[in-house]
């Protein structure tokens, strides 16, 4: 600490009750690193929410970079956060691989229902 | 015009108690949407390349002026199980869901939800993930 104290912030999820030490050189979390909740502060058209934004999803926006969609659980807006490496890893996989464990029709016949439809089965980009 | 295009064009309102059932052309892939077939009143994506068009600030009230194309980047889960689309709008980076309709293109759906583990050169997406923990 180089003789005197240097100040420290604490970080306190709302949600999950999670708390971290903010150090000076460091900028509060976007969302808890635990939960992956934020607080919704103020909507599009600038009032305040106050309601928890949970993870619902998440965005490959680059190979390297994940994004964390949450919803509001208050007024229902969507907004995304940056994936961190102090992110939770369990609760980024199972948020991740919640759509594939719960298919909205069997998977196993997906090639078979889409030329059915007469869709393009070429899985590429769009 | 009829009197109920009139009612569309003039009633800002129109579609949060109406039923949108429109035929169009997709501006992004060309495919012929048709309001058939989609097992829910309000079709908002075409059913073949999934993305939408920025035309909402709150679902259905048709009140934004952006108008740029909404890419398809993830799949969530609604209370009840079922799939929605995640959409960004590609002009102004507004997050939106909605509800995937009967007849969306399964392939595309379930390559949107398996993205999060596509492998490219060793590493997974979110490089955080060292190899062999997923
Ligand atoms: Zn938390
Ligand atoms: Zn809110
Ligand atoms: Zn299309
Ligand atoms: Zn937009």
């Amino acid at each position: 600490m180089k003789g005197k104290e240097k100040k420290k912030e604490i970080y306190q999820c709302l949600n999950c009750g999670w708390t971290s030490i903010i150090r000076e050189e460091e900028t509060p979390p976007d969302h808890c690193p635990n939960c992956l909740c934020s607080i919704h502060n103020e909507d599009e058209e600038g009032n305040e929410c106050g309601g928890i934004l949970e993870p619902v999803g998440i965005w490959v926006r680059s190979e390297k970079e994940w994004e964390i969609v949450q919803r509001c659980r208050f007024c229902g807006e969507m907004s995304t956060t940056p994936a961190t490496e102090h992110d939770n890893r369990i609760k980024l996989l199972s948020i991740a691989s919640k759509p594939i464990s719960s298919p909205p029709f069997p998977i196993e016949r997906i090639e078979e229902m889409t030329r059915l439809m007469g869709g393009n089965t070429d899985k590429g980009e769009i | 015009m009829n009197r109920e295009n009139k009612k569309r064009k003039y009633d800002k309102k129109y579609y949060r108690t109406h039923p949108c059932t429109d035929s169009f052309t997709c501006k992004v892939c060309g495919w012929p949407v048709v309001s058939a077939g989609a097992g829910t009143n309000h079709r908002n994506h075409c059913p073949n390349c999934l993305y939408s068009i920025h035309l909402d600030n709150k679902p259905g009230d048709r009140e934004s002026e952006c108008h740029g194309r909404m890419e398809p980047i993830g799949v969530w889960v609604r209370k009840k199980g079922e799939w929605a689309i995640i959409h960004r709008c590609v002009r102004c980076g507004k997050i939106s869901s909605n509800r995937v309709a009967a007849d969306d293109n399964p392939m595309k759906l379930t390559a949107l939800a398996m993205r999060p583990f596509g492998k490219k050169d060793g590493l997974y997406p979110g490089c955080f993930f060292p190899e062999g923990e997923l």
